[in-house]
């Protein structure tokens, strides 16, 4: 049966612009490109799901197509939804952990010096090549020890005291791997007279979706539509993550591709620099000390895709002695738990080869980037340290080095 | 956000008017749904191709001195005859600056063929369509190879011969046809359909087999003069190839603009929006204006689909989102409407006189010369009859004119947009 939520295809009128600006098949043959495999096939996969193609799981869901696109045609949600409709569900133990972040999460940051340390040795990485076809060329993030939730717990009440607050999401990243992240936000928020309420309920589903697990995505974004509403209705309070994926997942992933009713969030939800830039321009800005660094921007796909991207530029403009060189927007190519696959992991550096010359180009001292996945990319790819905006803005709060 | 101006609509008029108000250091944003028309456009700038009787227009600008006086309402007429000629030639500076040099025939339109082997009366074009050398070699009447890449589908050397055969201006001039084989030609052809002019083009940016191709085209020619082909030679570093290629074959090597993505279009696109960029314009992309708050004669501020409610204020706006195809107009089955701010729109209520029984109707279809209704000043109303004294409407989105009957386009876009930013700047002086 056909949805009428669902024809969006119909409105294509092949006119390839999005597969012109399509990073994957501007890098390899293998994928023929957001239009073949979204709305081309599409009404053959309705027809009969023995029709469907393979080389659709080429698809990273950047959503640079939707950005392209003449004539408003969701093609990357039409891609990643028949991912996971007409394809087996995946049981390699290796999509499965990958998926899971925050079971992972909570287990490694246990033992995260273990952890940590064994995933660096070469033996491991080639058995993790071997057997769970994870390219051993590839880098892990670092554990954390403990949990950002913990570290909150201690200071929830000084939050709370804050006569304006916002709730904070902070997602996987923040809570197991970098809580400096979170402490940075804190900083931030509080600089502007603002506490700062961390609600975490459940990972976004951003890396469920990407490996099929939908029932599961489903259930956390239930979850957390919930308890963010909840957390939010208690001070009227706006809702930010800092994180431009988990963002885009609570706000328009949540409704577009996994048909939930996330209006009770919908409004208050804010990507942290849309939340920070309006605040300043109203004229609560704290005082900023001169951060003098040569740096470059790079733009994650998904702020590009919500549109906030000039947000994030003008906070950092507003910091001083900050050299900003805004790189042209390029994917990086690691999408989310796309390039921690062998078979995906030479499409997911040529995607970022552009991006990385791009970089070299501009030489700078650090990179800034809003999106944690883009940052271990850019990491491991080329010499540059990365750093999110909120942390170089919170350098400039504080004094801190950077 | 509150910039000086905000512009509605990234493409040929919007970037044109962008560009010229973020010279003067205004602070200027660019909203765009989806990439621009260019993206399906020839590549060359038309002025002005046919009169009233459809014949050809040879010297546009004579022929707009007198046009204007008897057609007021033609947005050329509002921008006046004179500051057409200075949005066009402001126009090829700006592109100039960012590598893309535009040819023209003096005074005159030259020719450009298509992928059919129609010849479309134009302006300005990219130097492989048009130049000092291709006219002199044309004159002489010399030997002309239509050449194809094999597994392309979009252009048949076959056809368009035929057609270029017709005309009266190829009488005695050889044409031949022939095909060259892409070294690579095994890896794409595991999706023969998605075999595009863009990943040629990519395929030539490598560089990596510009010296066989050579080759392959040499022979191919065997002793023509020309070697007319899709225009693939890359995106970013065609110049170069194009010189290499004239170069090691010793042909003139020309672009033919083919189905959309056009090459040619999109290297228009890119240089806008480079030179946009570099003067500090904001070019947010794949964000559409839903609305926007009217107060008095001034709008105030826009709302955007994914700005999630927080509004973007300016001193000045300009509405520059296109005809029926880039969705600045939509029709209703019994009206035409201007989906951002509901203004006030020339058309016609009896939806069987918007177009004309035949495809080509030699008269042009009624509904392209629909449009928003402004004054002399590009000033739209809104649907209850008040004037916006800050909001200007540039570009296909303006009625009383038909670009395609005309051949006039792309003149109209570059000047009203052109037109748009100067009016600003006077308002601001």
């Amino acid at each position: 049966m056909i949805r009428l939520q669902n024809i969006s295809f119909d409105h294509c009128i092949k006119c390839t612009v999005c597969t012109v600006y399509c990073p994957v098949a501007r890098a390899t043959h293998h994928f023929p490109g957001p239009k073949q495999s979204g709305p081309d096939t599409e009404r053959l996969r309705i027809k009969s799901p023995e029709l469907l193609d393979e080389s659709l799981k080429y698809c990273t869901n950047c959503k640079r197509c939707e950005i392209a696109c003449p004539s408003n045609v969701k093609i990357a949600d039409i891609i990643q939804s028949s991912k996971w409709r007409y394809f087996k569900k995946s049981l390699r133990p290796r999509d499965f952990f990958l998926a899971h972040t925050d079971l992972m999460g909570s287990v490694a940051t246990r033992a995260s010096l273990l952890v940590n340390f064994f995933i660096k040795l070469p033996p491991v990485k080639l058995f993790l090549d071997l057997f769970f076809r994870i390219p051993s060329e590839r880098r892990f993030p670092k554990y954390a020890r403990g949990s950002f939730l913990a570290w909150y717990k201690k200071h929830r009440a000084e939050q709370e005291a804050f006569a304006e607050r916002a709730v904070y999401f902070p997602g996987c990243y923040v809570n197991y791997n970098n809580h400096e992240l979170g402490k940075d936000v804190v900083t931030v928020l509080n600089a502007m007279n603002i506490g700062v309420i961390v609600s975490y309920e459940k990972c976004c589903g951003v890396p469920l979706i990407a490996n099929g697990y939908i029932d599961r995505a489903r259930k956390n974004a239930l979850l957390n539509i919930n308890s963010l509403a909840a957390s939010a209705a208690e001070s009227g309070a706006r809702i930010i993550s800092a994180s431009s994926s988990c963002s885009f997942a609570l706000k328009h992933e949540y409704r577009n591709l996994l048909e939930l009713d996330n209006s009770a969030i919908f409004d208050s939800l804010d990507y942290i620099t849309r939340f920070i830039h309006e605040r300043f321009l109203k004229g609560n800005l704290p005082e900023l000390k001169p951060v003098r660094l040569r740096a470059a921007y790079h733009s994650p796909c998904h702020l590009e895709r919500m549109g906030g991207v000039m947000n994030t530029i003008e906070v950092l403009k507003k910091i001083p002695g900050l050299d900003l060189t805004i790189l042209h927007s390029e994917c990086c190519g690691i999408a989310g738990t796309y390039g921690f696959k062998k078979e995906y992991y030479r499409v997911s550096q040529k995607v970022g080869a552009e991006l990385f010359k791009r970089i070299e180009r501009a030489d700078p001292q650090i990179v800034i980037t809003d999106c944690e996945t883009c940052k271990w990319q850019i990491e491991m790819s080329t010499p540059y340290r990365v750093e999110h905006p909120v942390t170089v803005l919170a350098r400039s709060i504080d004094g801190g080095k950077l | 956000m509150r910039y000086d101006c905000v512009i509605i609509g990234g493409g040929l008029s919007g970037l044109t008017c962008g560009i010229r108000l973020a010279e003067t250091g205004a602070s200027v944003a660019v909203i765009s749904t989806g990439m621009s028309a260019l993206h399906f456009s020839s590549g060359s700038i038309d002025l002005f191709g046919y009169n009233g009787e459809g014949r050809t227009v040879y010297r546009p600008f004579e022929f707009l001195d007198e046009f204007v006086g008897s057609n007021p309402r033609h947005p050329y007429a509002l921008c006046g005859a004179r500051q057409v000629r200075e949005a066009l030639f402001y126009f090829r500076g700006q592109l100039d600056l960012e590598g893309i040099e535009l040819y023209n025939n003096d005074e005159s339109n030259h020719f450009h063929v298509t992928t059919l082997g129609t010849l479309k009366p134009t302006f300005f074009s990219q130097r492989s369509v048009f130049n000092e050398k291709i006219r002199l070699a044309f004159e002489k009447k010399s030997m002309i190879a239509a050449l194809n890449f094999e597994g392309y589908r979009d252009f048949y050397p076959e056809l368009a011969v035929i057609n270029l055969r017709r005309n009266v201006l190829f009488r005695n001039i050889e044409i031949i046809t022939g095909k060259i084989v892409y070294p690579d030609y095994g890896d794409p052809q595991r999706n023969p359909f998605e075999y595009r002019s863009v990943d040629i083009a990519r395929i030539f940016d490598t560089e990596r087999y510009l010296e066989e191709l050579a080759v392959q085209i040499r022979n191919a020619a065997s002793g023509a003069a020309f070697a007319a082909m899709p225009a693939f030679l890359g995106i970013s570093n065609f110049k170069r190839h194009h010189k290499l290629l004239q170069e090691l074959t010793g042909l003139l090597i020309y672009e033919i603009p083919t189905l959309p993505p056009s090459i040619l279009g999109m290297r228009i696109d890119n240089a806008l929006k480079s030179r946009f960029a570099s003067l500090g314009g904001v070019y947010i992309a794949g964000d559409t204006v839903t609305g926007g708050s009217i107060s008095g004669e001034r709008l105030e501020s826009v709302v955007t689909e994914n700005g999630g409610g927080s509004a973007l204020s300016a001193g000045s706006f300009v509405l520059a989102t296109g005809s029926f195809f880039s969705g600045g107009l939509v029709s209703e089955f019994s009206r035409v409407r201007e989906p951002v701010l509901d203004l006030k729109v020339y058309s016609d209520a009896e939806r069987s006189r918007w177009y004309a029984p035949e495809f080509f109707p030699r008269r042009g279809h009624p509904f392209l010369e629909y449009g928003v209704e402004t004054d002399e000043r590009l000033n739209p109303k809104t649907g209850d009859g008040r004037r916006v004294k800050n909001l200007y409407c540039t570009g296909a989105l303006l009625p009383y004119y038909n670009p395609i009957k005309e051949g006039s386009g792309g003149g109209v876009a570059v000047s009203t947009g052109y037109r748009a930013a100067e009016l600003i700047l006077e308002g601001n002086s």
